[in-house]
């Protein structure tokens, strides 16, 4: 894209986030609070486009990265009595750390396998949580009480807002960059990309370790948030697909797309919840979710391109 | 020791049987089918509705069941996979979605609430300090007679060899006059009879629950993992080892710790030999 295109782009951003931050003015608390969820949501999503949309090494295993980042810092703070401002930085670095792991998988399997690996750390560590030191994880229980960062509905927006927003920028514009490409193109030919001479191990590496440490201050934020952990909410297969389609729906590998489906599926969530109670509610979100990806594999992301494309005729549609 | 034996041949008989229907449309489409838990948990919640609610004879109940896996399999090939076919990551995103629908449909209809199931045959068979349950002997007899009744239909049957013709070489099947698109459909069929059967005696075996279908989806990859795709020795003797892994895990160390052996044991097949033990595959 030209200058221009990157100007009109960024003066997208800054009226976004303008407008984000307006809404605790005109919305009850009760909306911000769902609004909070899709923040986080969003980061989640963003975290798994990095990764997976990006280079087409699909991980099934995230909540395995968010969970290792919300139990460093959830025990950090339960037993330590650490403060906020090391326990989260400490998540993170577990997270990165956790991430070189989840790494290891990706050298030698692609495709298939590797979205199968991930799916068993994911599942391998629901179950140590629950078995392994039950007095330090909390057991099937987990942990509660943990300390907020902030308390209140209006700073808690903000603070997940602010986050999100700084997360959504800088991934928009690392995947401008020659690195975004290099990593798309391993999503195309991996192979390709190695003959070029490019050292696809450290492009993978990378985008490893972003997806990791943005997952990492999902996570322990979201831990704080609730002021709860336990291994049944992280490691559940819900929350996995919550993810997942977010970031499909929205319209994968363009992480403005991750944004746009988390914040759809939280309001579809809540908009159900008068209608049908607790988990059926997935019954119909699945539905929307298999529909839309069935019809509209670009997500809502390539709709709203096509459309504004078709606005203006003189252009050819993105 | 000897419930050891038992119980680990016992729990590997229904893993073998859980792992085929898995890895058959994985050979013969080259497809991920992450709904084939599903074929399980609606085999269970078929059975309980048609013997347990609407109180028809077990054999009526059973037949109803791997009718319902039947059809839940096929409708998922060609509603779903057959567009998405050339695209794996596609199928396995889709069917992950599918079987999330599929869990909520059922929370809807019966509730979250786990239930339990009757045993086909109620009694235990006792032999000196040992006691085994006649529904998990039944099991074990009912899956190896379907696995031995599958291996004959492969290699004695024309459809079968079609089957085998298709996972083998697509395009030379094509060629020698084999419509893949039929053989799909067929494969789809046998692997939801395979996961609906599997499906009634884990529910008897252990609960009746919306989710029951992660647990053997997660055995049936880690079967297939181990064994190496494709191969239906393969599937059977890495069925054994995680059977008895599990059954040695419960009953020496603590039956929560049984899924983390599983999960180190694909983790370490995948990343050191991704071929798995008997497996030709190369993905």
């Amino acid at each position: 894209m030209a200058r221009a295109g990157l100007r009109k782009a960024l003066a997208g951003w800054a009226g976004f986030g303008i407008l984000m931050c307006l809404l605790p003015l005109v919305v009850s608390t009760g909306t911000l609070r769902i609004f909070i969820f899709a923040n986080f949501l969003a980061m989640f999503a963003m975290s798994w486009d990095i990764l997976s949309g990006r280079t087409g090494y699909i991980s099934f295993g995230h909540p395995f990265l968010i969970g290792i980042a919300g139990y460093t810092t959830a025990m950090l703070t339960y037993h330590l009595d650490v403060s906020l401002m090391l326990s989260i930085p400490a998540a993170v670095i577990a997270a990165m750390l956790a991430g070189t792991l989840f790494f290891v998988p990706a050298l030698r399997t692609r495709g298939t396998y590797f979205a199968l690996v991930t799916l068993a750390f994911m599942e391998l560590l629901y179950g140590l949580t629950q078995v392994v030191q039950p007095k330090l994880t909390g057991g099937t229980r987990g942990l509660s009480g943990l300390p907020a960062v902030v308390s209140g509905a209006v700073p808690n927006y903000y603070l997940s807002f602010l986050v999100m927003f700084v997360i959504g920028i800088s991934l928009w514009l690392i995947v401008r960059t020659r690195i975004g490409t290099a990593l798309s193109a391993i999503r195309m030919d991996e192979d390709a990309v190695k003959s070029t001479g490019l050292n696809t191990t450290k492009l993978k590496l990378f985008a490893f370790m972003v997806s990791a440490a943005v997952a990492g201050v999902a996570g322990a934020l979201y831990v704080h948030y609730l002021g709860s952990i336990a291994p049944r909410g992280i490691f559940e297969v819900n929350f996995l697909f919550t993810i997942l389609v977010a970031a499909l729906l929205g319209g994968a590998e363009t992480i403005i797309g991750p944004i746009i489906g988390a914040y759809f599926l939280t309001f579809l969530l809540e908009f159900l919840r008068p209608y049908i109670p607790g988990t059926g509610r997935y019954f119909i979100y699945g539905l929307v979710a298999l529909v839309l990806y069935y019809y509209a594999p670009k997500g809502l992301y390539g709709i709203l391109a096509a459309l504004l494309g078709r606005l203006k005729p003189d252009r050819p549609g993105t | 020791m000897g419930y050891i034996v038992v119980q680990g041949f016992l729990l590997s008989g229904l893993y073998a049987l859980i792992a085929v229907g898995f890895t058959m449309i994985f050979s013969v489409g080259r497809v991920l089918n992450l709904a084939y838990g599903v074929y399980i948990m609606l085999g269970g919640y078929a059975y309980y509705f048609a013997a347990q609610v609407l109180g028809m004879p077990k054999t009526v109940a059973f037949l109803f069941a791997v009718l319902t896996g039947i059809s839940f399999g096929v409708l998922t090939y060609l509603v779903l996979v057959k567009r998405l076919q050339h695209d794996p990551i596609a199928v396995e995103i889709s069917t992950l979605i599918l079987a999330v629908v599929m869990q909520s449909l059922v929370i809807l209809v019966f509730s979250a609430a786990p239930k339990s199931m009757w045993p086909l045959i109620p009694g235990a068979l006792h032999y000196e300090d040992l006691s085994i349950t006649n529904n998990i002997l039944l099991a074990m007899v009912v899956s190896w007679v379907v696995l031995g009744g599958l291996v004959l239909f492969v290699h004695k049957t024309h459809i079968g060899r079609a089957i085998r013709a298709v996972s083998m070489d697509r395009k030379g099947a094509i060629v020698s006059g084999i419509d893949p698109q039929r053989i799909n459909l067929i494969t789809w069929a046998i692997s939801g009879a395979l996961g609906a059967i599997a499906g009634v005696f884990l529910a008897t075996y252990t609960q009746l629950t919306p989710d029951m279908w992660v647990a053997p989806l997660i055995i049936a990859v880690a079967v297939v993992i181990v064994g190496g795709i494709g191969s239906i020795i393969g599937s059977l003797v890495a069925a054994h080892i995680i059977g008895f892994m599990e059954t040695i895990t419960t009953t020496l160390i603590t039956p929560e710790l049984r899924g983390v052996f599983t999960m180190l044991l694909i983790i370490t097949v995948l990343v050191a030999a991704p071929k798995g033990l008997f497996g030709k595959e190369d993905l």
